[in-house]
């Protein structure tokens, strides 16, 4: 894809200013909005890949911003904001968006955050073969190997690694988890949720107290990380 | 022997003493029918006794009086004895006339009797009355008193209060307190459904209260209101009225009732003053806190704050300046300065948001089972590159039972103790990180071989503000370690410092387990 279209919606000059000049320097073409409503239009008008959102609009809400453009786009939404609490991420990730970031972020987590959203747009359903690093998950034959050695998973491990790495990069609150896993009634059992992924680390991590694939966000949910260099 | 003086004051306390007692009409004629019968019983004896045995049947007569009609009915009973005594029992009969004059002298000591046994009766009875009415009074009090024990706020002890008067009383009971912001209004507590409380009761509630006397049914003023009021009085002032509704059936109340309900109003009025002086007691606390925090807050940002920014600006004012000449590595440098300070900065700010939010109690835990290993790796992930370039060593028993934590607020623990060891002790040396499961508690230390804390600062370091005098000066606030143990003391854990034997320091913190349902991964590994 030549030059990826990012849509920054924030009504702080200086922070776009930054993000634009972050941004075009990685070759990315930035359409700049300033409020919840410049947003809706402009990602109806520019169809951007990515949009990186603040939540403390002057207008609408970020949150509300995002549940409209989730009801006509799949676009990937990258919350951008200073609201740090769990609760508030839950809500924004429950609303619709990929990926969450507090501010204040470095640019290489965002970068990173923008290319794991950027892929996954590119390669839905297409490639059967999931590489990070030393992992591979082949999602046709649902084999799983560390280092070419194939590694044995339950079927709900599996389950579970297979929904994290194809929304590889992209925030999966612990209810939303259980629910495709596991089934819709299971929303609520988080406990079942920290076993599996206990036991999933254990066998995938080198070492699972400082885990490498399977990220936490405290108190929100699991991510797996990209790894660049594969 | 008494003077005259002491007489009359003697006179005037027993006057004080007892109540006249009018008695009812069935008094005085049951009063006139002993008297009746004691003559006929006269008649009939008249050849048998003496005239002068026959004052014993009077007598009776009066003690019975007194003792069941009151004082008044046997005063009168004396009276009467003496004039039927003379008219029918001395002779001549049916005159009153007297032959024998010594009859006056037994005439006067009858009557003069008869008064001293009615007076000395009425007293005996009405003080065992009095001593009745105590009890009742003590026991209601006493279990007013035993409703309130354990009770702690204000809406509770009022509740009970009104409970209690009204099953002891039998009417139905309103309180009234003034609302702290509006003047003149008041809240209003009952526990009767069928009360309606319309203007007019209001403003005789407020009259009540501002002239701190009692209005309403069973006084003088207001006399047409529904409810009899009285005031909440103690040492400060008003502090609210309490009303005793009427009834349908009467609109009076008994002496007792009057009674009771003083002492019930002032036990109520001294609980209600009690509860609100402890109440404004911890706001003043609170106050005093929170102007301390404001205090120090401002000299952080006076001090603290600016610091970092120094060297933020400095370092990106010298990349500004084109005729410095910076080499690559003098420039990356600059770079890199900047960038800690603005990651300290941030740290700064985050820990005194939070410092700000335990003090306001608005933070709220939301426990979830956690893993040991997922909360260490998160804060780990979360000091990114401080921890990564640190050799860090983790010795987690592989049986260790997940513990019900706020798994964010537990993280920022571990990130501020884990930055506190890496800040403060030399880049080439090792941090362990040791858990221990000794049930029902997990302990997990964080040591390291850093520079330690003077014995003498080790009891203080968790406080607020506290910082230990190092010539060498890391930033901080003083803020994480007191976070950090006002979140572990949420959790119900406890947190303390110690020097290690040959340099360094160790955090030990301790979490209870907090049993969670037990839970078995082969059987949900099944279900799918």
């Amino acid at each position: 894809m030549n030059n990826p279209k990012i849509l920054i919606v924030d009504d702080e000059d200086a922070i776009r200013k930054f993000l634009y000049v972050t941004l075009t320097s990685q070759s990315y073409t930035v359409i700049e909005a300033k409020r919840g409503n410049d947003a809706l239009s402009a990602a109806a008008t520019y169809k951007p890949d990515t949009i990186v959102l603040d939540l403390g609009l002057p207008d609408i809400d970020g949150i509300e911003v995002t549940r409209l453009i989730r009801q006509w786009s799949h676009v990937p939404i990258i919350i951008l904001s200073v609201r740090g609490s769990e609760k508030d991420k839950i809500a924004a990730l429950d609303a619709g968006a990929d990926d969450y970031l507090t501010k204040p972020f470095g640019v290489g987590e965002l970068l990173a955050r923008l290319r794991a959203a950027l892929r996954r747009i590119t390669q839905t359903n297409e490639e059967p073969i999931f590489t990070s690093g030393k992992l591979k998950v082949d999602l046709a034959q649902r084999i799983v190997t560390l280092s070419d050695n194939e590694i044995q998973l339950t079927p709900n491990e599996y389950e579970l690694l297979r929904v994290l790495v194809s929304n590889v990069g992209r925030v999966l609150t612990h209810r939303s988890l259980l629910r495709t896993v596991w089934g819709l009634e299971y929303g609520d059992e988080i406990h079942m949720l920290h076993v599996n992924i206990s036991n999933l680390r254990r066998k995938i991590e080198t070492d699972p107290a400082r885990p490498q694939f399977i990220i936490t966000e405290p108190g929100v949910g699991y991510r797996f990380r990209l790894k660049d260099n594969n | 022997m008494y003077t005259i003086n002491e007489l009359k004051e003697w006179i005037k306390q027993e006057r004080n003493l007892i109540q006249p007692e009018w008695g009812n009409w069935r008094g005085y004629t049951q009063g006139l029918l002993l008297v009746v019968l004691a003559t006929i019983l006269g008649r009939l004896l008249l050849n048998l006794f003496s005239p002068a045995n026959m004052v014993m049947f009077y007598l009776i007569c009066v003690t019975v009086t007194a003792i069941s009609w009151g004082l008044v009915p046997s005063i009168l009973v004396s009276l009467l004895s003496v004039l039927a005594f003379d008219f029918f029992l001395i002779p001549p009969y049916f005159t009153f006339t007297v032959a024998d004059t010594q009859y006056i002298f037994t005439f006067i000591v009858l009557f003069l009797v008869g008064i001293v046994i009615s007076y000395l009766t009425t007293r005996v009875r009405q003080q065992t009355e009095i001593a009745r009415h105590h009890e009742r009074e003590v026991t209601a009090l006493y279990a007013l008193g035993r409703d309130l024990v354990g009770l702690s706020n204000l809406e509770s002890y009022v509740h009970a209060i009104i409970k209690r008067v009204k099953e002891t009383l039998s009417h139905d009971v309103v309180i009234f307190l003034p609302e702290n912001n509006t003047k003149g209004s008041f809240q209003t507590y009952t526990d009767s459904s069928g009360i309606t409380i319309g203007k007019n009761e209001l403003s005789v509630a407020r009259w009540t209260f501002q002239n701190k006397k009692p209005a309403g049914f069973n006084t003088d003023t207001f006399p047409d209101a529904k409810a009899w009021y009285l005031p909440l009085v103690t040492a400060r002032g008003s502090i609210g009225v309490i009303a005793l509704w009427s009834t349908a059936s009467t609109d009076k109340v008994t002496e007792e009732q009057e009674r009771l309900m003083e002492a019930y109003t002032d036990l109520t009025a001294v609980a209600i003053e009690g509860i609100r002086l402890a109440d404004e007691l911890h706001d003043t606390q609170v106050l005093k806190a929170t102007e301390k925090l404001q205090t120090a807050l401002l000299n952080a940002i006076s001090h603290d704050l600016r610091t970092p920014l120094v060297s933020i600006i400095g370092a990106l004012s010298s990349l500004q300046e084109e005729e410095m000449n910076l080499n690559t590595i003098v420039k990356e440098n600059l770079i890199q300065v900047a960038c800690d300070e603005a990651d300290r900065l941030n740290h700064l700010i985050t820990n005194l948001l939070d410092e700000s939010r335990i003090e306001a109690g608005a933070i709220t835990l939301s426990r979830q089972p956690s893993e040991i290993h997922d909360l260490i790796g998160a804060a780990l992930e979360q000091l990114g590159n401080r921890s990564r370039t640190r050799n860090i060593n983790i010795n987690i028993p592989a049986e260790i039972p997940f513990i019900s934590v706020d798994f964010g607020l537990i993280v920022q623990t571990f990130v501020n103790i884990m930055d506190n060891a890496i800040k403060y002790s030399s880049p080439d040396s090792l941090i362990e990180i040791n858990v221990h499961y000794i049930a029902p508690e997990v302990i997990v230390e964080i040591i390291d071989r850093g520079i330690g804390v003077p014995e003498q600062d080790l009891q203080h370091i968790f406080d607020k503000f506290y910082r230990i005098k190092r010539p060498d000066n890391v930033g901080g606030t003083g803020l994480g370690l007191s976070i950090s143990k006002g979140i572990i003391e949420a959790h119900n854990g406890h947190i303390e410092a110690k020097n290690r034997p040959g340099g360094g320091t160790i955090i030990s913190i301790t979490l209870p387990v907090v049993e969670t349902k037990p839970y078995n991964v082969e059987k949900s590994n099944e279900q799918s």
